[in-house]
């Protein structure tokens, strides 16, 4: 792992075309996080399910929509939209609230904590365990989206508005049968 | 849907073995935290928390792991984690972890080496 991974800001970007995706829309339970998420796995094919990753992936930006974005508001809602083939998983995740403002604050953070991991400097990366904000709670472990980065292999994007994050992962195929001499 | 987390504890002399027992979620992680603050209170010295029975952990799973290390070593106690492994040790692996905590590979093998350290 030699590269240090960023969440993008980009509108534009092709992670966030909507055509053909399957599309759900919750109220924002903090109680019912993992069922949502449940209910966006049932659409995906179990070569990608890989021992429930992809599930915890989807789970922490339900999580980050539904607590972060929307402050556990009932009156507002999370949209996902979501595809899933053999291959790949694609998601959008779009919340009512004000925006992921410390995107960038975030990068920096996230360059400062791979540099120290690139060192295997585990003392200074002490320092860089958990991204806290001043929104942040006694409960928020910081570190969901430093996971993310890596497991979306094609991206985290945010949108304009920083309330829509898409994400792309692309899967390795496997091979079936028997292979004949 | 979320399952429920058990901890239960086991005593080897001076070492305390912390049993986690479920999914480690947004939901049951808080729990680990206050077992090993009131366990730090009672003046216990030496941790180990095995992950064998965990077959689902999350970022508040992950961040209850942080918090329990970041106190014990706040006040100079031991600790090794054990029984990682599956979506577990994927997880940690993702956020860069596997090597800043005290992972070690079997049970037997944490209890020699806080016993080591006594």
């Amino acid at each position: 792992m030699s590269d240090i991974k960023s969440i993008q800001l980009n509108e534009d970007s092709p992670l966030f075309q909507k055509k053909g995706m399957f599309h759900k829309k919750f109220a924002s339970d903090f109680r019912q996080i993992r069922y949502y998420t449940l209910m966006v796995m049932q659409k995906a094919p179990p070569e990608i399910k890989e021992i429930n990753l992809l599930e915890q992936q989807i789970s922490e930006l339900i999580k980050n929509a539904v607590k972060h974005g929307n402050k556990k508001d009932p009156r507002k809602i999370v949209e996902v939209w979501f595809h899933f083939d053999p291959s790949s998983a694609h998601l959008i995740v779009q919340d009512e609230g004000r925006g992921f403002k410390a995107l960038e604050a975030w990068n920096e953070f996230n360059r400062r904590r791979t540099e120290c991991f690139l060192r295997q400097d585990f003392e200074a990366m002490a320092e860089f365990v958990s991204f806290h904000t001043p929104d942040s709670d006694e409960h928020d472990s910081g570190n969901a989206l430093f996971a993310a980065v890596e497991y979306w292999d094609r991206g985290v994007v945010f949108n304009r508005a920083r309330n829509a994050v898409a994400v792309a992962k692309s899967f390795p195929q496997r091979r079936h049968g028997i292979e004949l001499a | 849907m979320s399952g429920n987390m058990e901890i239960k504890l086991r005593r080897a002399d001076t070492i305390y073995v912390i049993d986690v027992i479920g999914e480690m979620d947004l939901y049951n992680a808080f729990k680990l935290k206050d077992v090993v603050r009131k366990m730090i209170e009672k003046k216990i010295r030496h941790y180990v928390i095995n992950l064998d029975q965990v077959p689902y952990i999350d970022s508040s799973g992950i961040g209850a792991l942080l918090q329990v290390f970041a106190d014990i070593k706040k006040n100079g106690l031991s600790l090794r984690i054990t029984g990682v492994k599956g979506s577990v040790r994927k997880v940690i692996e993702l956020t860069k972890l596997a090597q800043y905590f005290p992972i070690v590979a079997e049970l037997d093998l944490a209890i020699q080496q806080l016993k080591a350290s006594d």
